[in-house]
């Protein structure tokens, strides 16, 4: 959350020298961050951002204590003026009647009192006061209420007194159903469960702690008036406002646990101010229900442990002077620091660490050494077995042989799922309807690729990622998957078998076997042994795909190397030409000729022409050259168990 | 015969080598290797020897033969060469013959570089599911049941009844939730985790992606402090973005760390002087902190006897913060745009 200031405003209760651009620096290395310095007119605006943990400091007097503690770590002086607000000490002139009936498990604290006023212009300090913080000045009546919640960080709600008719408001939830129009007009449903008020007569004139109702706001008619002060159930609040998507300051502070003690301050400065500008005479009593006091959080740590976490000796009077200085009451015994968190602090500061946080912001961060860690206790590591080294080496294979790495989004729609839906782990509340399942394959995400790219004729692309299969009751199965696509004309399904080859060969996977189709379709199965490792699939002339299984690869990729002695004698190398029947698989015509001969160390297709293919077989003896005598008998072996079995001419 | 042989090889190579061109060489070897060649008709011979001679002549036989072709061989190489220099003009601003490059894509890239950088100084690179339950996202890092990080329009979560212990099924919106994974794993510190993985959020415009990166730091070990904490961030501040890049941490608030700190990077092009691109100097890389007594138990480590630090960045963000590339809408990197993934 931003809260935007005026630098004079802040000074009227920090005093120091400081430039807005050093208070700016400092306040940014050890508290708060403040985005921006704006002029204004002959001031400043400092834009800052507080995070949720601190909405004491969504206020002029919660960065003043701040900016007080931390300027003079760096060497500036700076001393924080507190707000001083002026007890009620005169009894009412009139007692107009005011019944509140308060629920404490919605509102913590309720401090209120009804005043006479005069309605008009509020003065230009207070103007500027509240524009510079980006809030619209109204009248008097309204911007007191502004005002008040800027400087001391409780959010302030004002009624016109005659328009509760009834002058009584009990605190209930709202049922489910109920309609209330706020003062900005809208009307909205509720869902039951908020905080409001009822005048008794079953009619909501307030939704506590977010905004109020048009049937009890100020108009340019009141005369009287309720300062209401409610101090709320945080998650009531932040239901409401979530629900109804009202956003005011007030619902964004009241959601974030706001100090009770500070209601109190809040009333009372309120009244000064309407005196002030409003000519204001009080007319009840002051009203303080009060149910939900604050627990004191009393946080003991040892002095051991605040220089252990902290990495350097910080000496305790460093660490007293700190913590006083930021409203913890803090005394030292027996080295351990013991201190009270202040009301402003409860529910942000509750363990040791929290004290150590803020000795260590203030002492400086920057004050701080850098050393690296120590090395203790290395894990083991194995190239072999660390699956990020092989997806590396197979995504700069897939690099070096010219494909692109996509990566695209694991949500995909139900037209690019495939397969059932109810396999599939679905989103409950998807961005958009194309992204609402998880992907089972990456496929079709890779073939979107294409129809992006329309442009190009010849694409080959590949991605690594999950895909997510979906268990019951236990968290989905997630699988690395290789994927990948070429698309050209005339692709042929070779050419993607041989990319997969060479890749897994590259990895020490040689023994790959390729069957047809579980599904019948165009392409092949791969696998390693009995190990499915994926497929390849032919979507037409133009387009192939691949999906290989990264776990698959894992089981079987290698670093081990395996040394053959370099044969001593020279090879004979022959080529046959075969006329063979094409529906003769390769496969079948080299196992045929290697097991005729135990010579043949190698047989490689060199050329296919029509129904014609062309062999070159090895022959080769481990301990002697080998004579044409030799060879010949081997040959003869050959060519008859082709004719024989493979009905083969030899051409 | 031993002699003849001898003599032919001499004979040979010395015609072989005074050949000045691929003619005068072509008609030495028919001489020598030709069906009526010197060698040919020697190595005919070599059947009449008695049976003892014929394996040692033999033998010999076949390395003269070997030599000779050899050499032929290596003088056709080196005529070819001469030859070429002589006749051919290249036009050496021709395009080369180039083979095949595709490209990695920048996340991939970055994340090569992360990796080995924090490898260097012990880390563990490990990898956690991205479909999670709510206990290793939210619950034990300390998140309270009703922070709003677990609103359904912040993150993702899946259809599918909530486990009694660990909540509902969700994709993991940071990669934090690797932290009570890895401790589960390790059992006992010391720790060195990096987890780099997709995370995923309910947020698509300019400068957010639904789904995107990042990388995540825990260390845990007897004395870990603040300081090694910034030794880490500066040792990667450097490595990464360069020698004269500077880190700072400041104040923050996340549920899982205690303290927390934001961190920043000074600004690469104005080099911290401050400008347009960064906020008086500086960038702001992301979270970080101690880690939350809370999370040490929820991960089984005794938080009285340890201590850790951790962070966790976007992997996009680090890419554009380093490489100053103006890419105006982040969604670009996930459209698989190939002119895009092209140019890196």
């Amino acid at each position: 959350m931003n809260i935007k200031i005026l630098d004079s405003w802040l000074r009227e209760r920090v005093k120091t020298k400081a430039t807005p651009q050093k208070i700016a620096e400092v306040l940014s290395l050890t508290s708060v961050s403040v985005e921006k310095i704006e002029r204004f007119e002959t001031d400043y605006i400092y834009d800052i951002e507080v995070t949720t943990n601190r909405p004491d400091l969504m206020s002029v007097v919660g960065l003043a204590r701040e900016a007080a503690t931390v300027l003079p770590k760096f060497k500036i002086p700076a001393t924080f003026i507190p707000l001083k607000v002026s007890q009620v000490k005169q009894k009412p002139g009139i007692i107009l009647p005011i019944h509140i009936k308060n629920d404490p498990s919605l509102v913590n604290r309720i401090c209120a009192a009804v005043m006479e006023v005069n309605l008009k212009d509020s003065p230009k300090i207070i103007k500027n006061r509240l524009e510079a913080s980006g809030i619209r000045s109204l009248n008097n009546l309204v911007d007191v209420t502004n005002f008040v919640m800027r400087e001391t960080g409780h959010p302030v709600h004002v009624f016109d007194y005659d328009r509760l008719i009834t002058h009584t408001l009990i605190i209930r939830e709202s049922k489910k159903g109920e309609k209330v129009t706020t003062l900005d007009g809208k009307t909205h449903i509720l869902q039951g469960g908020d905080i409001v008020a009822d005048n008794g007569k079953g009619e909501i004139v307030d939704l506590l702690g977010v905004i109020g109702t048009a049937n009890s706001a100020v108009t340019n008619k009141t005369k009287r008036i309720l300062l209401f002060i409610d101090n709320n159930d945080s998650h009531r609040i932040r239901k409401t406002s979530m629900f109804l998507a009202i956003r005011t300051e007030a619902a964004v502070l009241n959601e974030k646990d706001i100090d009770t003690e500070l209601a109190m301050t809040a009333l009372l400065k309120g009244i000064e101010l309407y005196k002030k500008i409003a000519d204001a005479k009080l007319a009840s009593n002051i009203v303080d229900i009060y149910p939900n006091k604050i627990k004191t959080n009393i946080i003991s740590i040892s002095l051991e442990k605040i220089d252990k976490v902290i990495g350097i000796k910080v000496p305790a009077t460093t660490s007293i002077q700190i913590l006083n200085s930021l409203g913890f009451e803090t005394k030292i015994e027996n080295y351990s620091l013991t201190t009270k968190v202040p009301s402003w602090r409860t529910k942000d500061v509750t363990i040791e660490e929290d004290i150590i946080e803020e000795i260590a912001r203030v002492f400086g961060y920057q004050l701080l050494p850098s050393i690296t860690p120590p090395l203790t206790g290395v894990e083991n590591y194995s190239l072999e077995h660390n699956e990020f080294y092989w997806e590396k080496r197979i995504k700069n294979a897939l690099k070096y042989w010219g494909f692109i790495e996509v990566y695209t989004y694991s949500m995909v729609s139900e037209q690019l799922l495939e397969g059932p839906i109810g396999k599939a782990v679905e989103l409950s509340n998807p961005l958009t309807e194309d992204m609402t399942y998880m992907r089972t394959t990456l496929v079709p995400s890779l073939l979107q690729v294409l129809k992006d790219n329309k442009n190009r004729e010849e694409i080959k692309i590949f991605e690594i990622a999950n895909v997510y299969k979906k268990k019951e009751n236990s968290l989905p199965k997630e699988e690395l998957i290789i994927a990948g696509v070429i698309q050209k004309e005339h692709v042929s399904f070779l050419e993607v078998k041989g990319t997969i080859e060479q890749l897994l060969t590259d990895l020490g996977i040689k023994s790959l076997n390729f069957k047809k189709r579980e599904n019948g379709g165009a392409g092949a199965e791969i696998y390693i042994g009995d190990n499915n490792l994926g497929n390849i699939e032919i979507l037409d002339q133009y387009i192939i795909n691949f999906e290989l299984n990264f776990q698959t690869i894992l089981k079987f990729a290698t670093l081990k190397k395996i040394y053959k002695p370099i044969p001593k004698f020279p090879p004979i190398i022959e080529d046959v030409r075969l006329l063979i029947d094409p529906k003769i698989l390769y496969e079948e015509i080299i196992s045929v000729i290697k097991k005729q001969s135990g010579l043949v160390v190698n047989v490689s297709l060199l050329d296919v022409f029509e129904n014609k293919k062309t062999f070159r077989v090895t022959y080769q003896h481990p301990q002697k050259t080998l004579t044409n005598e030799e060879i010949s008998k081997e040959r003869v072996k050959i060519y008859s168990a082709l004719k024989k079995e493979l009905k083969v001419k030899i051409a | 015969m031993e002699e003849e042989l001898i003599n032919i090889k001499n004979t040979a190579m010395s015609f072989i080598l005074e050949s000045e061109n691929l003619e005068s060489l072509e008609e030495v070897k028919q001489q020598f290797l030709g069906k009526n060649g010197k060698l040919t008709l020697a190595l005919k011979d070599i059947s009449k020897l008695p049976k003892e001679k014929r394996p040692e002549i033999g033998k010999l036989a076949n390395e003269v033969k070997l030599t000779i072709e050899e050499t032929i061989k290596e003088k056709v190489a080196q005529l070819g060469k001469l030859e070429y220099k002589k006749e051919e003009i290249i036009d050496i601003t021709l395009p080369g013959i180039k083979p095949s490059l595709g490209h990695l894509h920048l996340i991939t890239q970055a994340i090569e570089e992360i990796s080995a950088i924090f490898e260097k100084i012990g880390f563990t690179r490990v990898r956690y599911p991205e479909v999670e339950w709510d206990w290793y996202a939210f619950t034990a890092l300390n998140f309270p049941q009703n922070h709003p990080a677990r609103d359904d329009w912040e993150t993702f979560f899946v259809k599918q009844k909530p486990n009694l212990k660990k909540g509902s099924v969700l994709l993991t919106p940071h990669t934090s939730s690797g932290q009570i994974r890895e401790m589960e794993r390790k059992k006992t510190p010391p720790i060195k985790m990096l987890n780099i993985a997709k995370c995923y959020r309910r947020q698509s415009d300019v400068s957010h992606t639904p789904m995107f990166h990042q990388f995540e730091g825990l260390v845990v070990d007897k004395n870990i402090s603040i300081t090694h904490l910034k030794g880490t961030l500066d040792y990667f501040v450097r490595s990464y973005f360069g020698q004269n890049r500077k880190s700072r941490i400041r104040p923050y608030h996340f549920q899982f760390t205690e303290p927390s700190f934001e961190v920043d990077v000074s600004c690469g092009v104005c080099e911290g002087k401050g400008c347009k691109l960064c906020k008086a100097g500086w960038l702001e890389m992301g979270g970080a902190g101690m880690v939350h007594p809370n999370v040490l138990r929820f991960g089984g480590i005794d938080p009285k006897k340890y201590i850790g630090f951790a962070f966790g960045w976007g992997v996009e963000r680090v890419v554009m913060m380093k490489e100053g590339l103006e890419i105006d809408d982040l969604r670009l990197l996930y459209s698989n745009n190939l002119d895009f993934l092209e140019q890196f």
